[in-house]
């Protein structure tokens, strides 16, 4: 389950998971909040087990007033983070410990506590990474929003030393969830870790999936991490330039109205070290605005508005465009568009 | 191994009823019934569906991808309620619905208290609870002083023995979790309660920070954990807000690259994180986001006065020009990213940035009241809480935020960089309020929520009151 406000508060998944906040309204009105819920028929214990007989549980005392937000614990997990405070206070690193984390994490997969001690104790113990890369695959999909699984697979597959089999995993992952931004996150680490920059794998397999949802700009963004970002933001080789060009103006004529490629496109002039009229003509493709019925693309509009602000005598045009945009074609943004109005004027003035 | 104990006694479990009663899952919002005709709309509906056709953008590809398609979705979701008043709210003179004020406070303080053993999985954040539902009640104009005991003894709890807080009792100390902590510690102490503000152990709060300062100039959120621009924006807030000393502890493992201060370096990295559509993203190379943007900005109008940290790290035309297009046209509500659907949570992560931005550049650039309509006419659940988007369920997170965002639409504010102290981190304190925004057409003075301190999103004074007590206290 999605989880962590915690982690996830401030960052990508910030959504709740459905299901709990459903549990809570649900609760709440039928004021059930004071169950102690039973254990279910495979809980795990470990107070008559001769294994952990040597442990004397770390119990968790709220003394005094009521803490706020207090969660009324299963005892099967009160029980287990009993367990595993002891061992953290005695810094044990064991198989044991291996499996109590793994049990901890069953049940609460936003611990990032617990994963942390588990990727020292596996350091500690000389655990086989590969297997643990085995049990994570199907953990990291039953909880796809968690950030502590994304973190967790990096310190593995790092000491791993290769990126062998991740990128299968990862699209398993976009299947269910196409945008994740942990999964992409992760991604960009590999590549940096792995210097997959020039791997032709990586930019079709990014192709594809930009084939498969031309909005998604995750995968817009993974495309420019590749060809650009990785090389320090520049653009140098003409032919690159004029690949990326050919391949943003492909995507914008599928739908013109979709920004990614439009902000893609204006990235890749901007590395180039070209000016923005370069795509001029094409802009004016989707937003002539000699002829204000014909025009199929706000972000065509936008753009031409920057270019006809840099032009010489063409400051007038600029104001056309954004007027457009104000009245007519992105009204929501007039706000903006009057303000990139007003930038024109004091421009006007200082030349 | 371990062993397992017998079946519970009970055929059915609260569990099992639990599960019972969530797998009938789209126990969303209901639209009454009744279809109104055209000829039944009220002038107020007429009205609405008029302002909707004025806002909405008259391209529509018709190349339809999954994108598209759970764009269409939320929009027929949202329509309803921008339209006209399914939950039945009493409608202020504009025709929009009031703020639930107490519907909405009821909430909050059931979210401060118990929760079922499914909310395990809420332990490490318990810290956010407490926040969320402190800083929606304080913007509601609900006096927390109440909670003052509970709060101290409940981040006593949680204070890690060597510095920082965790999420509960024996968790390892996280900087998003010692963030939450701190806001809800200051939130609820005053210049006569010392007691709550000591309870605080800034010394070794101090040298955890040091812990998670790299080399390359950012945070990690924990010792062993990711380094991201929320670590900037937490670390910055904490020590400005206790006046913690700049420079690193002795035992700071970045001093062995040659950092002396936790902003060595920091601005540098943070403009790393602008991507090349002008957005903020978690780290450099990362797609941009919303409450990323956020964090970036609020970090670095911590650093310095916005008027010259902003447009010194980042593009500034390119990031105003990704910022407006967060608001979704027609909706008025922010998204996250371009291309992803709108979310209450973004009236504060988007919403909150124009007024560090409107410092640096000019005023009035985003819609002010076009997010305040999606807040009050989409995102106030009908038994109170706000929420994502029409058919999700409230919770503290989007009651927190959406109403954070309700008060950036509603104040001014303005920074005097001129009255900069010689204390490190100052920039921040030096805020006031500039009135609100009087041109609305969509709330009325009945509809107002508080003023929020726009970087550190708390109430001013308590702002204030934090940094002057410690000022004063000096020495850690």
């Amino acid at each position: 389950m999605a989880m962590a406000a915690l982690a996830a508060l401030l960052a990508g998944a910030f959504v709740l998971p459905y299901r709990l906040l459903l549990a809570l309204a649900v609760l709440i009105r039928s004021s059930v909040l004071a169950y102690r819920m039973p254990a279910s028929d495979d809980a795990i214990y470990y107070h008559d087990d001769p294994a952990w007989g040597d442990v004397k549980p770390l119990a968790q005392d709220d003394g005094g007033l009521h803490p706020l937000a207090s969660i009324a614990y299963t005892d099967e997990y009160s029980e287990a983070m009993g367990y595993l405070r002891a061992v953290m206070a005695a810094n044990e690193y064991s198989e044991r410990v291996l499996a109590l984390t793994e049990h901890i994490i069953s049940m609460n997969p936003a611990h990032y506590t617990v994963w942390l001690y588990r990727a020292k104790a596996l350091r500690e113990t000389g655990a086989d990474l590969a297997q643990e890369i085995a049990w994570l695959n199907p953990t990291a999909l039953q909880h796809l929003k968690n950030y502590q699984i994304w973190h967790h697979r990096q310190t593995i597959v790092d000491a791993l030393g290769s990126p062998a089999g991740e990128a299968d995993f990862i699209a398993t992952m976009l299947e269910q969830d196409s945008k994740n931004y942990h999964v992409w996150s992760y991604r960009q680490w590999l590549v940096q870790r792995f210097d997959l920059f020039a791997s032709d794998d990586e930019l079709r397999w990014t192709e594809a999936m930009i084939d498969d949802d031309v909005r998604n700009n995750s995968a817009w963004n993974h495309r420019w991490f590749l060809v650009v970002g990785g090389h320090g933001g520049r653009l140098e080789s003409p032919r690159l330039v004029e690949r990326e060009l050919e391949y943003a103006k492909y995507a914008i004529r599928k739908a013109p109205q979709n920004q990614s490629p439009w902000n893609y496109i204006k990235g890749v002039v901007r590395a180039a070290g070209m000016p923005l009229s370069t795509v001029a003509d094409f802009a004016l493709e989707f937003a002539d605005m000699r002829r204000p019925d014909d025009i199929y693309s706000s972000h065509a509009l936008d753009l031409l508005a920057d270019v006809y602000a840099d032009g010489e005598g063409s400051q007038d045009e600029a104001k056309k465009a954004l007027d457009l945009l104000a009245s007519r074609f992105d009204p929501i943004r007039a706000q903006y568009w009057n303000y990139r109005k007003a930038l024109l004027e004091v421009a006007g003035a200082a030349a | 191994m371990a062993s397992s104990r017998p079946d519970p006694p009970e055929a059915a479990t609260p569990s099992a009823r639990l599960d019972e009663i969530l797998d009938d899952k789209l126990r969303i919002q209901e639209l009454p019934d009744s279809d109104h005709e055209y000829e039944d709309l009220s002038p107020q509906e007429e009205a609405h569906m008029a302002y909707l056709e004025s806002v909405r953008i008259p391209i529509v590809d018709s190349f339809k991808t999954t994108s598209s398609e759970v764009q269409d979705e939320t929009l027929e979701a949202v329509l309803p309620f921008l339209e006209g008043n399914p939950n039945d709210f009493p409608l202020n003179e504009h025709g929009i619905p009031h703020l639930q004020k107490e519907k909405h406070i009821k909430f909050l303080k059931k979210a401060l208290g118990d929760y079922p053993a499914p909310f395990a999985m809420m332990d490490a954040s318990r810290p956010w609870l407490v926040y969320w539902g402190l800083q929606g009640l304080s913007a509601l104009g609900y006096d927390i002083s109440e909670y003052r005991e509970r709060v101290i003894h409940t981040f006593s709890l949680a204070q890690y023995p060597a510095g920082g807080y965790g999420g509960n009792y024996g968790h390892f100390p996280h900087l998003a979790a010692t963030y939450a902590a701190v806001l809800s510690i200051i939130m609820v102490s005053t210049p006569d309660s010392p007691a709550t503000y000591d309870s605080i152990n800034r010394k070794n709060l101090w040298h955890f920070l040091g812990q998670l300062k790299q080399p390359d100039g950012g945070f990690n959120m924990t010792t062993g954990g990711e380094e991201d621009i929320r670590g900037a924006y937490c670390a910055l807030t904490v020590l400005s807000l206790l006046n913690l000393p700049l420079e690193l502890p002795d035992d700071a493992p970045a001093r062995k690259c040659g950092l002396t201060s936790f902003t060595d370096r920091l601005g540098e990295w943070i403009g790393r994180c602008q991507s090349f559509d002008g957005g903020i993203s978690a780290a450099p190379g990362n797609e941009a986001h919303g409450a990323y943007a956020f964090c970036g900005l609020g970090a670095l109008a911590i650093l310095g006065p916005p008027k010259e940290t902003l447009h010194k790290y980042f593009d500034m035309s390119r990031l105003i020009h990704w910022l407006s297009a967060r608001q979704c046209a027609p909706e008025g509500g922010y998204n996250g990213r371009t291309n992803k659907l709108v979310d209450g949570c973004y009236s504060h992560w988007v919403g909150g940035c124009w007024a560090l931005v409107e410092e640096h550049q000019s005023e009035g650039l985003w819609n002010r009241d076009a997010l305040a309509r999606y807040v009050l006419s989409a995102a106030q659940f009908s038994k109170g809480g706000l929420v994502d988007k029409p058919g999700k369920r409230p919770d503290a997170y989007h009651t927190c935020y959406n109403l954070a965002g309700l008060s950036a639409a509603q104040h001014r504010y303005i920074h005097d960089a001129e009255k900069a102290g010689k204390l490190g981190l100052d920039a921040p304190f030096h805020w006031t309020p500039n009135g609100t925004f009087a041109a609305s057409t969509i709330w009325t003075p009945a509809d107002e929520v508080a003023r929020i301190h726009p970087v550190f999103v708390i109430p001013f004074s308590a702002a204030s009151e934090s940094r002057k007590y410690f000022a004063d206290k000096g020495s850690l």
